[in-house]
């Protein structure tokens, strides 16, 4: 008999969901069969980490082998944005910090780019930043303080957040806006806020309405965390040189590192991509949160959905994220902006921040001249890329 | 240049990290200055000497950086102090011998160290709603959405009738920003405010927060409606509506704010009370937190305006559907600058009253020498504060 090793009796749900992926490419129908009816059985959004993989992408798989991605998922959208309580603030609010509290994932992105930010306006009087960011404006309240304290005059400062609809739109924009302009107040920073909402997905045309808040007089800075990848593939060399109408002195722009984008028709190699991140995902989640954690159920369910909209259909349409890598962004933004890297300060200060944090964390180097900037990486595997951008 | 006829001397690194050089042959011990060996000699009964101080002019000596690259390298940027060239080299460009056990921050100077190691992890971020952070930047995260925020204000809001304005009704939570900034003042202790300063600077700043109530009585009879009869000179209106036409004060609109500003400003210069900027800062803020307020206190300024000086019991009207925690931080400041136990009291309302006179008495036997110096809790001038809080309203 052989060994049993146990790291591959652990990986059970990736195996099947890669055999299954490829079963469908080679449309072997009995085969796609067996090993739906295998993953339904062991499958569940309760379980350990392979059983929650095995439970989302079971739902892809069945899309994808019986081609009703486009009318189920939209279903399932609709119906799921319905109920959904993660797009009330009070949800998103509790996720969001906890999430914040137990891993870097997103304040790593927020560290750097409000570094980036802070120096870039060293002296300046009036700030405008445009904040194109999935994370509910959780990065600003660390920002007005360090305006606060660092000495000083306090400049004035405005912020322009762009919403879409899967960040809560307007009713959490009007929740954010309150917090923030009464902790801006406590802060003694002058300060306004407004918010551009889409119902749609975003485009160059919300770029156009934040040009209209813009003053002449301002020193203008865009932050894009999570924010880039929300724009369709097609349109997002034409949303980058827009950027550079607003004419910004610094750019952050704070993506995860995976490539949803150019896998062509390869079923497998999309099912295989997407695996590979969302599982590194689900594992991260489960070694930073409690057991049980009410926040943590809804953001494995955030990556369920996420996972449904990569790989639902094929191509690169629908109205889901796709991520693209590092490299990828660096080269559709050196069309408009050339690359900046971050001070010694900041790369100290995002090394502090990791050790805040259970151990597994690491701040990563590029691994090429070609791209700029840092990466978060979780057990070495780069997760979380950073950087910053100058006209 | 700061010291142009200066000797400039360019040590090497390894005499910049060398520490004890000097060492004694008896018991081994070393001394960074020679001058400090040959006193311990002494206690051995070795011969020893102090080299005299020549008698020409002492010529100053500046430092220069070893490192190249160092913005120090320059004679014209070069330390005057050898102490602190050394420990600049250390920093800088030294490597970061010293760890810091709990979070694991590296420093190259053994002092720095120590310093940090006495602070870190023993500081304790509590917020209003109850929950305690050990990180700082998780606990300003929370604070900025925490809804201990937003009920306070939402609260006063739904009490005061001034439902015009919804923004000015904000002003209300200046108020609790006193309590927030008192928090707010253990919290950041280091950026913002040191605690270890003389106490005197940590009464300064627990002014702000008293002083919503030295509107209405620490300010004397005088100064108060001098004040008042600034608004009046901006919308020549009876004292008895004041408070009413508050939020109707150009002073307080968004637009108008600049060319009022001056003029409030140089109207409170003009007073020549001791308490003036004081008032300037309590009565600016009084009024932001009387709009939004409940109607007692409203009530009260009209009544102030009115009467003059105002009755003792005012301030517990005044403190009636107030934040008591802001009572008892207040209190803390009055007894010593109490960091740890400041975010945990918890005052009845009749300690408050009593604050209160404590408060008055100190008031009247401070004196305010400091001119334009009065500091709110995040360090900075009241007048600047005030400006920058009204501007926020833009």
């Amino acid at each position: 008999m052989e060994p049993k090793d146990p790291s591959e009796a652990e990986k059970w749900a990736t195996k099947l969901i890669q055999q299954c992926a490829r079963a469908i490419s080679e449309k072997d129908s009995s085969k796609i069969h067996h090993l739906l009816w295998m993953l339904n059985e062991l499958a569940s959004p309760y379980g350990d980490c392979d059983q929650k993989l095995a439970s989302s992408f079971l739902q892809a798989l069945f899309w994808r082998a019986t081609e009703s991605g486009e009318l189920r998922c939209n279903t399932q959208l609709v119906a799921a944005a319905a109920a959904d309580k993660f797009h009330s603030f009070e949800t998103a609010r509790k996720v969001m910090l906890k999430f914040q509290e137990v891993s870097p994932w997103t304040t790593f992105g927020h560290v750097a780019s409000n570094g980036a930010i802070m120096e870039a306006f060293e002296g300046e009087a009036k700030i405008h930043i445009v904040d194109i960011s999935n994370t509910y404006c959780t990065q600003w309240p660390t920002l007005l303080e360090a305006l606060a304290s660092r000495g000083g005059e306090r400049p004035h400062l405005r912020l322009t957040a762009v919403m879409t609809a899967s960040t809560g739109g307007k009713s959490v924009a009007s929740e954010i806006e309150k917090r923030m302009v009464k902790f801006a107040r406590l802060m003694g920073v002058p300060f306004e806020f407004h918010a551009v909402t889409t119902a749609s997905s975003l485009a160059a045309a919300q770029l156009r309405e934040v040009e209209l808040v813009l003053h002449g007089d301002e020193a203008v800075a865009v932050n894009c965390v999570g924010g880039l990848r929300k724009v369709s593939v097609e349109e997002r060399d034409a949303f980058v040189r827009t950027l550079r109408a607003l004419r910004p002195r610094v750019v952050t722009v704070v993506e995860e590192e995976a490539d949803f984008t150019t896998t062509g028709g390869d079923l497998v190699e999309c099912f295989e991509r997407c695996l590979r991140f969302h599982e590194v995902f689900l594992r991260m989640l489960e070694e930073s949160f409690a057991a049980t954690s009410k926040e943590r159920f809804l953001l494995e369910r955030e990556c369920a959905r996420s996972i449904h909209g990569v790989l639902a259909r094929g191509g690169n349409g629908g109205d889901c994220e796709r991520r693209e890598k590092a490299s990828q962004w660096c080269r559709r933004m050196t069309q408009a902006f050339s690359p900046a890297s971050f001070s010694g300060e900041v790369v100290g200060d995002l090394e502090a921040l990791l050790r805040r944090y259970r151990t597994g964390w690491s701040l990563m180097a590029t691994r090429s001249s070609e791209v700029s900037g840092l990466y978060l990486a979780w057990k070495e595997e780069p997760v979380v890329w950073v950087s910053t951008w100058k006209p | 240049m700061q010291y142009p006829e200066a000797e400039v001397i360019a040590l090497s690194p390894r005499t910049l990290l060398a520490t004890n050089r000097f060492v004694c042959e008896i018991c081994g011990k070393g001394f960074q200055r020679d001058q400090n060996l040959q006193l311990h000699r002494r206690g051995h009964n070795l011969p020893w000497k102090l080299r005299q101080r020549t008698s020409k002019e002492p010529r100053k000596r500046v430092y220069v950086c070893p490192e190249r690259s160092c913005v120090h390298h320059h004679p014209s940027r070069a330390l005057g102090d050898l102490t602190g060239i050394k420990k600049h080299f250390c920093r800088k460009h030294g490597e970061k011998k010293w760890k810091c056990e709990r979070c694991a921050k590296r420093y190259a100077v053994q002092s720095d160290w120590k310093a940090h190691s006495k602070t870190c992890g023993t500081r304790e971020y509590r917020c209003d709603c109850g929950t305690i952070f050990s990180r700082r930047d998780s606990f300003i995260t929370h604070r900025a959405f925490c809804d201990a925020l937003a009920l306070e204000t939402a609260r006063v809001a739904a009490a005061s009738n001034m439902s015009s304005l919804t923004s000015i009704s904000d002003g209300s939570f200046y108020f609790t920003g006193g309590i927030m900034r008192s928090n707010m003042l253990q919290s950041f202790p280091n950026s913002i405010l040191k605690p270890s300063d003389d106490s005197e600077m940590v009464n300064e700043q627990a002014r702000p927060g008293l002083s919503l109530w030295m509107g209405s009585q620490g300010v004397p009879h005088q100064n108060l409606s001098e004040n008042l009869g600034i608004l009046n000179s901006h919308q020549s209106k009876s004292p008895s509506i004041i408070a009413y036409q508050l939020h109707g004060n150009p002073l307080f609109s968004y637009r108008n704010l600049d060319q009022n500003q001056s003029s409030w400003m140089d109207q409170s210069k003009l007073s020549s009370s001791t308490s003036s900027l004081p008032s300037l800062y309590s009565t600016q803020q009084h009024q932001e937190m009387v709009i939004g307020q409940d109607m007692s206190a409203t009530g009260l300024l009209q009544k102030a305006a009115q009467i003059g000086v105002t009755s003792a019991s005012c301030p517990s009207t005044l403190l009636t559907g107030m934040e008591m925690k802001c009572n008892s931080n207040d209190v803390q400041y009055l007894d010593k600058y109490d960091a740890g136990g400041f975010l945990h009291s918890s005052l009845a309302m009749e300690k408050a009253v009593d604050t209160f006179s404590l408060q008055q008495n100190y008031m009247a036997h401070k004196g305010d020498g400091r001119g334009g110096e009065t500091r709110d809790f995040l360090g900075v001038d009241a007048p600047s504060i005030c400006a920058s809080t009204l501007n926020g309203w833009i």
